[in-house]
């Protein structure tokens, strides 16, 4: 339960963290770190336009996103404090609801008939399927080192673990904050701060969402960085008791949000034809990952 | 097994028989209204008769009735047990709602009611034909019922004869199913010289007696040719598309499950190497899987793409038998259970929902006379039903909660992940891969079916159709709708379910391990917390919902066009297409998907464009590089016979002499000695 709380607690001025540190980057002042919920407030209390092209998929769409993504959150332990849901394989779950999110989205954009949608669309679902293999991968190489299935009893092993767990753990936290980057469509793959819908990816999906729907669209966004903050953090907090992993906890976070701040001032985005190609070699990241967990386990022999 | 058992299962299976008789009886002498109504009571009465069968062999533990058929075949045993159970159960209620929207559907056949008769009698044919399949037990009898199972979906297939391309790929089904038989029929006689007998007990005893992998590899490839695992699949791509849509539905859902059938009943007799078929099998079904969604996601033709999804979906299949047989090497029970379990959870489960998307396909191609997706587009204003099924079987097959998808795809999953724990290096690796193949394939299907429903549902209508499509008669949704209550409840209930492939384990296998109550009671009830989770998921969402509705309850809401980027005079062909959708993946792909392209380079000279046509289109690379090429030089070499065969009935009598005269002198010189 307590995954859940500071998941949603972190999601609140996680993006605000983010801009923050890319006002800061660009050397202006920037908004406060609760802008961008301010603005989510905002959008909820707006009225909406619908394109007469869409049907109830539509209107559907933002309400499974958002749930999918809530819901993945509900899975996501705390170093020894337990999910709320957990069992074996819940990863497969977690992974599974992340994508019937995806595909919500996926097809209210291509619900509104625009030319411009259909390619964020396209996109999308390009990216998203490449980067299937690098979570299943990773989660496997860990569940293969701990002999275990869940979120919770992966990452409280990995600690057992000693030192050469936490080496994996830093490669699994960069195959994690490179996927949280195209999970969030962010700064290599995709630039949210773009104006050309031509070389958009999740905005030019969003493009017709307003109001509620739009709001409620950017708030998941926002809970899906802490999600996968949270998974990276949890790779580090296993075992510890809960005055050291809060600390820890919150620190990762910060730090993954002040790095995607970071990545987003100083790196432009990849040409998208390259983009596939960048996602698919994550995979190939999490490969060595499971390398390196076969040489520790000495099968390798 | 009392003998009361043997005379019921015997006194069934005569009423079976009845009612195909009258039922086809009926089809003959009804007028034209009638035949349907014919063909649907008589479906239903057999999958009634047969689902007691199924029902009573659950109970009892297995019927048996022997039939004497002469001194050659000898006695023809009919055994049912749970294994044959289980995919009769299947066969019987998807064959219920294919016949059930078949009658709807047929009847905007009207210029080809003449052979209605012909066509229904052969659908009454293929259920019994598929049920005597899963029960018969004599190598020469299987094959028979196996060929009238063949023959008579053959009928089913090309029953749009005036077509010439539907007649091209029913020939097509036909060659292939009959290499089928080849390979059958090669592997029953060497069991039949090796042993002596025709029994299907027969094949146990030559596994215990000789080398597994060789027969085993025969079985393989003939029931293989049946599922279309890669290589032995090129029938599938042609015969779907070309099939009255119900005819498809049931093909794609049962039929090519016959094949796995044949599969397990022949894993049943296995003996020895467990392990290096269960990797073979593994990697196959892995390159299957893969090949079978890539190939799905490039086509336009909306039916062929659902023919190769069912590819792709015998691969998942196939990756849960192999994994069973790999627990069977290393007697792991809980590898066992979760590969076998999840292969049979998958069988049923994709026959739920690959059924139900040929039958709204099928809709679709019904009221717009088109199957190319590009030319289609949103259909779901016409046809808000067909267009909620068709979304309902898509998240289903894409394997997503909270649908049954999920269900099977996640015992396979959790059945990998055990497996990764494999003491040898290869076996990791292979496991791994597996896994990470598997989610490729979950992603790959997301990207298809997106762009399908998309394309189909989606939008604005992309050219405009010469009669306004309207929602399918009730007939043609009530085994929809069915197909979907089914559904719900294996995704809701999947213990209930689980039961029978449970049972089939414990019973079917002698060589598998111990199943061990505790861990499939953990699995059962793991599955039924997910299915609690669903449920919570949805409250989720309706609470969502709810909320929406409360906070905008007062503000405004406008109607307006889709924001076309400050375009102000934006059309319907501007909207992305299905295949612009999945353009960027096929060209990362090109070098297996292959693409022709047809069009006239614009030419500096040309100042003024003329109209110019652009065409593309996907070809198999298996059916292209490699049975294209090795029937073209077939034909090559046999045409070098062709002063033999020379259509000159001279010559024949010639042949005919010559033949004579040689038994004759043969005769008279004794030269047969």
């Amino acid at each position: 339960m307590i995954g859940f709380i500071l998941i949603v607690f972190v999601s609140l001025f996680f993006t605000g963290i983010i801009i923050r540190t890319k006002s800061l980057a660009a050397g202006r002042k920037g908004p406060g770190i609760f802008q961008p919920l301010k603005d989510i407030f905002r959008l909820f209390r707006k009225g909406s336009v619908y394109s007469q092209t869409t049907s109830f998929i539509f209107r559907l769409a933002p309400l499974v996103y958002f749930s999918s993504v809530v819901m993945a959150s509900l899975l996501i332990p705390f170093g020894v404090s337990r999910a709320v849901i957990g069992f074996e394989g819940d990863f497969i779950f977690f992974a599974y609801l992340l994508g019937l999110g995806k595909f919500f989205n996926i097809i209210s954009a291509m619900d509104t008939g625009s030319s411009f949608e259909g390619m964020g669309a396209s996109r999308e679902a390009l990216f998203s399927m490449f980067a299937e293999p690098a979570f299943f991968i990773l989660m496997g190489s860990f569940a293969l080192l701990t002999g275990f299935t869940s979120f919770y009893d992966i990452f409280n092993a990995i600690h057992l673990n000693s030192y050469t767990g936490y080496a994996l753990g830093v490669m699994a936290a960069l195959v994690l904050v490179l996927l949280a980057m195209i999970e969030n469509s962010r700064m290599p793959v995709d630039d949210p701060k773009t104006h050309l819908e031509l070389t958009m990816v999740h905005e030019v999906m969003i493009l017709d969402n307003s109001g509620f729907d739009l709001g409620l669209i950017l708030y998941t966004g926002y809970l899906k960085f802490a999600l996968y903050g949270a998974l990276i953090a949890n790779f580090f907090i296993g075992g510890l008791a809960l005055n050291a992993a809060l600390p820890l906890y919150l620190l990762i976070q910060f730090s993954f949000a002040v790095a995607v701040g970071l990545i987003e001032s100083f790196m432009a985005r990849f040409r998208m034809s390259h983009n596939a190609q960048f996602i698919f070699a994550l995979s190939s990241v999490s490969f060595l990952i499971f390398f390196g967990v076969l040489l520790i386990m000495g099968k390798l022999n | 097994m009392g003998l009361e058992s043997i005379d019921l299962t015997a006194f069934l299976l005569g009423l079976n028989l009845i009612v195909l008789i009258l039922g086809t009886l009926a089809i003959i002498v009804l007028p034209g209204r009638g035949k349907p109504v014919a063909a649907v009571v008589s479906v239903l009465s057999v999958s009634a008769l047969s689902g007691i069968l199924a029902i009573l062999s659950l109970r009892y533990g297995g019927l048996e009735a022997v039939f004497s058929m002469g001194s050659f075949i000898g006695d023809v045993p009919l055994r049912i047990d749970s294994l044959s159970a289980w995919f009769i159960l299947i066969i019987a209620f998807v064959t219920l709602t294919g016949v059930v929207y078949g009658m709807g559907y047929m009847k905007a056949y009207k210029p080809l009611s003449p052979i209605s008769s012909l066509h229904w009698f052969f659908f009454l044919l293929f259920q019994s034909s598929m049920l005597w399949v899963c029960m018969v037990q004599n190598g020469i009898a299987f094959i028979i019922v196996w060929e009238i199972m063949s023959i008579s979906s053959l009928f089913l297939v090309v029953f749009d004869h005036t077509n010439p391309r539907v007649l091209k790929s029913g020939i097509n089904y036909m060659v292939q199913m009959h290499l089928s038989v080849v390979f059958l029929s090669i592997a029953f006689i060497w069991v039949y010289f090796k042993t002596g007998s025709w029994d299907f007990k027969g094949i146990e005893t030559y596994f215990t007696h000789f080398p597994n992998i060789g027969l085993f590899v025969l079985f393989f490839i003939g029931f293989g040719l049946k599922a279309g695992f890669i290589g032995l699949h090129t029938w599938l791509p042609h015969a779907h598309p070309a099939a009255p849509s119900h005819v498809s539905g049931v093909m794609s859902g049962v039929i090519v499950k016959i094949g796995i059938y044949g599969i397990f009943r022949v894993i049943t007799y296995l003996k020895a190497d467990y392990l290096l078929l269960g990797e073979m099998i593994i990697g196959l079904s892995l390159v299957t899987g893969l090949f079978g969604i890539m190939n799905a996601s490039v086509h336009r033709d909306f039916k062929k793409m659902l023919a190769y999804c069912t590819i792709e979906n015998i691969g998942i299949i196939g990756i849960g038998i192999g994994l069973g047989l790999i627990g069977i090497a290393h007697n792991q029970s809980i590898l066992y259970f979760l590969g076998f379990g999840g292969a049979l959870m998958h069988v049923l489960n994709h026959s739920l929902f690959k059924s139900l998307l040929f039958y709204s396909a099928g809709s679709v191609y019904q009221q717009t006379h088109t199957r190319d997706m590009n030319k289609l587009g949103g259909l779901l204003g016409y046809m808000p039903h067909t267009g909620g099924l068709f979304l309902f079987g898509a998240i289903a097959i894409a394997g997503f909660p909270p649908l049954n998808g999920f269900i099977s795809e996640f015992l396979i999953y959790s059945g990998l992940l055990r497996a990764i724990q494999s003491p040898g290096v290869d076996q990791i690796t292979l496991m791994i891969l597996a896994f990470a193949g598997l989610s490729i394939i979950g992603g790959i299907s997301v990207l298809t079916f997106t762009k399908t429903f998309s394309a189909l549902f989606l939008g604005s209508p992309r050219i405009k159709l010469e009669h306004k499509p309207r929602e399918v008669s009730k007939l043609m949704l009530l085994p929809q709708y069915l197909t979907v209550i089914a559904m719900l409840a294996v995704a809701f209930m999947p213990f209930l379910f689980l039961k029978i492939p449970v049972q089939i384990l414990a019973a079917n296998f002698p060589g598998a391990p111990l199943l061990q109550n505790a861990e499939v009671l953990a699995y059962a009830s793991l599955l039924q917390q997910i299915s609690l989770f669903f449920l919570v998921f949805l409250l989720l969402i309706g609470f969502v919902a709810g909320l929406r509705y409360f906070l905008t309850r007062n503000s405004i809401s406008v109607s307006n066009t889709t924001w076309g980027c400050a375009y102000t005079a934006p059309n319907t062909r501007m909207q992305y297409t299905g295949k612009s959708f999945s353009k960027s993946f096929s060209k990362l792909f090109g070098f297996i998907l292959l693409e022709r392209k047809e069009y006239t380079e614009l030419m500096a000279s040309e100042l003024f464009p003329q109209r110019r046509k652009y065409s593309s289109h996907y070809s198999d690379i298996f059916e292209k590089k490699l049975i294209q090429p090795f029937s073209r030089s077939l034909n090559r070499f046999t045409n070098l016979f062709t002063f033999i065969q020379n259509g000159r009935i001279q010559t024949y009598v010639v042949y005919g002499i010559a033949f004579i005269l040689i038994v004759f002198f043969g005769t008279i010189f004794n030269l047969w000695h």
